[in-house]
C-alpha cells in the first residue's frame, strides 16, 4: 500500500479550498455560529449539487461519486482549515459512511440518495452518560414494536442532533447492539442543543421514549460492519483535525512575520521560531499518519483499526497544541473573542475529547498491536 | 489606640495567637458565598474590602500612616495563610499589588494621602494602563502622548487589555512626554481619572465570552501635573516597583489555592471513580509533586527573605511554575471527564457548573497576561543566567 496522492487528488483539494475560500470565510464563520443555524442553505446545496461533496464516498448506484476514505479525509481536511460550519460531519463522515459500510441494501437505497444529493441530514448517535462510546456504555434499548422497533435510552454528545433529519442509534436488542434509523422529528424523539465548547458544531442531547425505529441490516444482528464504522469515523476525524493545526500555523506564522515589537518582526525571535518549526514538525507527522489512516481503512482489517487509533490519538494532540500555541504567538490578541484562535482552540479541544480521548485511543491502539 | 494597632499583633504576641485571632476574624466576618451577578459580586467585594479595613485588617506589608497592618514578614505570611484558608476574596482590580507599592515608594505626601487609603477601603478601584495595539512585549516603544499645557498634561493615545477597565476609577497609566524616538527615556507616569472629559473605555470580549478587560481611549484628556508621579520623562524606572515582600507573601496564598483545586479535582475523580485507572494515577501524581513545589518554592522565597531581607533564585521560576500548573491541571481535567467536559453551563449535565471548562480557557492568558512566557524566560536567561543580552534589542 502506498502514500501517495494523484493529481485528481490534488485537484479535488484544490477545488474544495477555493470553494471554502470563497464561500466560508471567518466573517461567515461568524455570522453562522451567532445566528444559531448551523448551515447556510446555499453553500451547503451548492456543496452538493456543484462539487458533489457529500456523495464523494458514497458508491455510485446510490447517487455518490464512488470514491473512499482517501477523498474524504481531502474534503475534510480542506473544511477542518476554515471550521466550516455545516452539518458535513455528521452527515457524511458519520452517517454517509455508516450507511455505506452497512450490509443492508435497503437501507442504502432509503437514505443515501438523499444524503448525496443534500435534501438529508443526518448524524450517528452512539455515546451516553460515559461519553466513550463504548459498547459496555451503550444502555439504550431496542424492541420489536409493529413491524419495527421501538427505542428507549438516552444518546449525548450527538453531533448536530438537534438539527437532523436522520439519527442513526446505536442501541442493545436482545441479540446484541444494532444500529437503527430514526426520524428526527419522529413521535417519542426529544432533541435538546447542548452548550458546549465548540461554537462551530453543535451537539444534543437525544431523549428516545419507544421512538419508532427501522433496524439497519434489516433484522440481523449487524455483525462484523458496525465496529469498522468507528476506525472509518476516527480516520475522518484525523483529517479534519489535521486541517485545523494546518491553519492554525498559518495563522500564526502569518502573524509573526508582521507583527512588530523591539524593531523588528517577532519571527526573527529564536524563541518564536523554534515554536513554529516545533509545530511545523508535530503537523507533517500527524499528517503522515491521518493519511495512512485514510488509505488504510479502506479496507476492513486490523490494519486499518490501528492506524485509526494512531491517527485520531496523535492528530487531537497536535490540533489542541497547534491551537494554544497560535494564541500564544498572537499574545493579547490571541486572547480576544475577535480572533479566531479560540475558535480552532475550541473545535480542537472537543474533537479530541469525542470519539475517544486520545489515552484512550493510545489504550486501545496497545491492544491492536499487542504491545 | 489606631485600629490598626488594635489589629496588629502586639509585641507578645506569638505567631498562633495571631493566627487564632485573624481566624476569628475571618469566621465573624466572612461575607458569604459571592453572588453570580458579575456587578453584585464587585459590589460584595467592595464591602468585604471595607470591612477588613474598617476593622484594621488590610494591607498586611502596607504601612500603617496609609491605613496597611505593616506586619512583620512572618506575619504576612501568616496573613496569606488564613486569607486562603477562609476563602474569601482579595483586593479588587489592580490596585494593591501593582499601583500602591510604586506610589508608596515614588509618589508625594499628598498623593499617598488621596489615593492609598480609598484604594486599600476598595473605595477606587484602579486599573493599570500600560500596553498599547503597537506596544506590548515592547513596552518602551508606546505612543500614547502627553503634552504640557500650563499645570495639566493633554493626553492622547489608546491602551489596551486594560484589566478591570470598565469598573476603574483611576488609570495608572504610562505616557510618552519625550521625542517619539526617545524610548524609555521619555515615558512619564500619569494618573487619570476615568470620568476625565475624553476618557473613553470601550469592552473587549475575551476568549472565554467574558469583558474582564477594555481597551481606554484619550481624546485630549487633561490631567493635572499634581497627578503625575514622579518627575516628567523619569517614568520608566518606576514600572518595576514592586512590594516584593508582599508579593512573596502572596505566593503562600496561591500555593494554597492551588492545593484546594488539585483535592477538589481529586475529589471529583474519585467520585466517579477514575482514581484506579493508573494512567490517571500518573497524572494526579504529577501534579501534586508540582503543586507541593510550588509551595516548597514559596517557602524558600519565604525564608531566603526572612534570612538575608531579599528573595533569592527560587522567586524567579514561581511565576512560570504557577503558571504551568494553572493550564495544566484545567488541561487534565479536561481529560479526565471526556466530553462532559464540554458542556456550557446552562447544559443540564455540566460538570460543576463548566468551572473546568472555563478555567482551559481562562488559564490561556496565564502565559500571556503581564509578561509573556518567552520575555520571563529571556529576562531568566539574561539576568539570573547572565547570558549575553540579545544585541537586536535595545540596551536594557
Ligand atoms: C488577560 C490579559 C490581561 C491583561 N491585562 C493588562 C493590563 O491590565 N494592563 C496592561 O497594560 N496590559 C495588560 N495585558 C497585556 C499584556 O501585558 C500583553 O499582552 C503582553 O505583555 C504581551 O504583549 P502583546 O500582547 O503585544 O504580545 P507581543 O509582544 O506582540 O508578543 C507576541 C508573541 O511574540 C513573543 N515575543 C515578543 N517579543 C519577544 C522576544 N523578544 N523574544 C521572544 N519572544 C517574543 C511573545 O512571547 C508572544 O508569544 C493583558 C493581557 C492579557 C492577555
Amino acid at each position: 500500500m502506498s502514500i501517495g496522492f494523484t493529481e485528481d487528488h490534488e485537484h479535488l483539494r484544490e477545488l474544495v479550498r477555493r470553494f471554502l475560500q470563497a464561500r466560508s470565510p471567518s466573517h461567515e464563520v461568524r455570522r453562522l455560529i451567532r445566528d444559531g443555524l448551523g448551515r447556510d442553505d446555499e453553500v451547503w446545496f451548492q456543496m452538493a449539487g456543484q462539487l458533489g461533496l457529500q456523495g464523494i464516498a458514497i458508491p455510485e448506484e446510490y447517487g455518490g461519486s464512488g470514491f473512499g476514505p482517501t477523498e474524504l479525509g481531502i474534503v475534510l481536511e480542506e473544511m477542518g482549515r476554515v471550521l466550516l460550519v455545516a452539518p458535513y460531519f455528521s452527515t457524511v463522515a458519520l452517517a454517509g459512511q455508516t450507511l455505506t459500510a452497512s450490509d443492508d441494501e435497503e437501507a442504502r437505497r432509503r437514505w443515501l440518495p438523499g444524503i448525496a444529493d443534500g435534501s438529508l441530514t443526518a448524524t450517528l448517535a452512539v455515546a451516553e452518560h460515559g461519553g466513550t462510546g463504548a459498547r459496555t456504555e451503550i444502555a439504550t434499548i431496542a424492541e420489536p414494536a409493529g413491524d419495527g422497533w421501538a427505542l428507549t435510552g438516552t444518546k449525548l454528545f450527538v453531533l448536530d442532533g438537534h438539527t437532523a433529519d436522520l439519527l442513526l442509534v446505536v442501541a442493545r436488542a436482545e441479540d446484541g447492539i444494532g444500529l437503527f434509523g430514526v426520524e428526527g422529528d419522529a413521535a417519542g424523539v426529544v432533541r435538546t442543543e447542548l452548550e458546549s465548547l465548540d461554537l462551530t458544531r453543535g451537539m444534543a442531547e437525544v431523549v428516545l421514549d419507544a421512538a419508532p425505529a427501522i433496524r439497519v441490516g434489516g433484522d440481523r444482528p449487524s455483525g462484523g460492519w458496525l465496529p469498522r464504522v468507528r476506525d472509518l469515523v476516527l480516520a475522518s476525524l484525523a483529517a479534519e483535525q489535521i486541517g485545523g493545526a494546518a491553519r492554525c500555523l498559518e495563522l500564526a506564522v502569518e502573524y509573526a512575520k508582521v507583527r512588530e515589537q523591539f524593531g523588528r518582526p517577532i519571527g526573527s525571535f529564536q524563541a518564536v521560531k523554534h515554536k513554529c518549526a516545533g509545530l511545523l514538525i508535530e503537523i507533517e507527522a500527524g499528517r503522515s499518519a491521518a493519511y495512512h489512516a485514510g488509505f488504510a481503512v479502506a479496507e476492513p482489517g486490523a490494519e486499518g483499526a490501528a492506524a485509526a487509533a494512531l491517527a485520531k490519538a496523535y492528530c487531537s494532540e497536535v490540533f489542541t497544541h497547534a491551537a494554544k500555541e497560535c494564541i500564544q504567538i498572537h499574545g493579547g490578541i490571541g486572547y480576544t473573542w475577535e480572533h479566531d484562535a479560540h475558535l480552532f482552540l475550541r473545535r480542537a479541544k472537543s474533537s479530541e475529547l469525542l470519539f475517544g480521548t486520545p489515552a484512550r485511543q493510545r489504550a486501545r491502539f496497545a491492544d491492536l498491536v499487542e504491545i | 489606640m489606631t485600629l490598626q494597632e488594635r489589629a496588629n499583633p502586639a509585641p507578645a504576641e506569638t505567631g498562633e495567637e495571631f493566627r487564632t485571632r485573624l481566624r476569628a476574624f475571618f469566621t465573624d466576618h466572612h461575607p458569604g458565598r459571592a453572588p453570580k451577578d458579575p456587578a453584585e459580586r464587585f459590589a460584595w467585594n467592595r464591602r468585604w474590602l471595607a470591612t477588613m479595613f474598617d476593622h484594621g485588617y488590610a494591607g498586611p506589608g502596607w504601612p500603617r500612616e496609609f491605613g496597611g497592618m505593616e506586619l512583620s514578614f512572618a506575619h504576612q505570611v501568616i496573613y496569606q495563610e488564613e486569607l486562603a484558608r477562609a476563602r474569601v476574596p482579595g483586593p479588587l482590580g489592580t490596585g494593591l499589588g501593582i499601583v500602591a507599592p510604586t506610589i508608596i515608594k515614588y509618589g508625594t505626601r499628598e498623593q499617598r494621602d488621596r489615593w492609598l487609603g480609598p484604594m486599600l477601603r476598595g473605595d477606587k478601584v484602579w486599573a493599570q494602563g500600560y500596553s498599547e495595539p503597537g506596544a506590548g512585549s515592547d513596552l518602551p516603544s508606546l505612543r500614547t502622548t502627553a503634552r504640557r499645557d500650563g499645570d495639566e498634561y493633554v493626553v492622547n493615545g489608546q491602551k489596551v487589555w486594560t484589566t478591570h477597565a470598565g469598573d476603574a476609577d483611576l488609570f495608572f497609566t504610562l505616557v510618552r512626554t519625550g521625542t517619539p524616538q526617545s524610548r524609555q527615556k521619555g515615558i512619564t507616569y500619569l494618573v487619570v481619572d476615568a470620568r476625565a472629559r475624553g476618557v473613553q473605555v470601550r469592552p473587549l470580549r475575551d476568549l472565554t465570552g467574558g469583558h474582564a478587560f477594555a481597551e481606554v481611549y484619550f481624546d485630549d484628556v487633561r490631567v493635572p501635573v499634581a497627578d503625575r508621579i514622579g518627575e516628567e520623562n523619569e517614568g520608566w524606572p518606576l514600572v518595576r516597583t514592586s512590594l516584593g515582600h508582599e508579593r512573596a507573601a502572596g505566593a503562600m496564598n496561591q500555593a494554597a489555592l492551588y492545593r484546594r483545586v488539585l483535592t477538589e479535582l481529586e475529589d471529583l475523580a474519585r467520585e466517579r471513580g477514575l482514581l484506579a485507572d493508573p494512567l490517571v494515577r500518573a497524572r494526579f501524581t504529577d501534579l501534586e509533586i508540582q503543586v507541593r513545589i510550588i509551595r516548597y518554592n514559596a517557602q524558600r522565597i519565604i525564608s531566603d527573605i526572612l534570612a538575608k531581607g531579599e528573595p533569592g533564585a527560587a522567586s524567579s521560576v514561581s511565576r512560570l511554575l504557577i503558571s504551568a500548573f494553572e493550564q495544566e491541571i484545567h488541561e487534565f481535567a479536561l481529560d479526565l471527564l471526556g466530553p462532559a467536559a464540554l458542556l456550557g453551563k446552562s447544559a443540564a449535565q455540566s460538570v460543576q457548573r463548566s468551572r473546568w471548562l472555563h478555567g482551559f480557557l481562562r488559564t490561556r492568558a496565564s502565559t500571556i497576561g503581564a509578561g509573556t512566557r518567552e520575555i520571563q524566560l529571556n529576562t531568566i536567561a539574561e539576568q539570573v543566567l547572565g547570558l549575553p543580552h540579545d544585541p537586536a534589542m535595545p540596551p536594557r
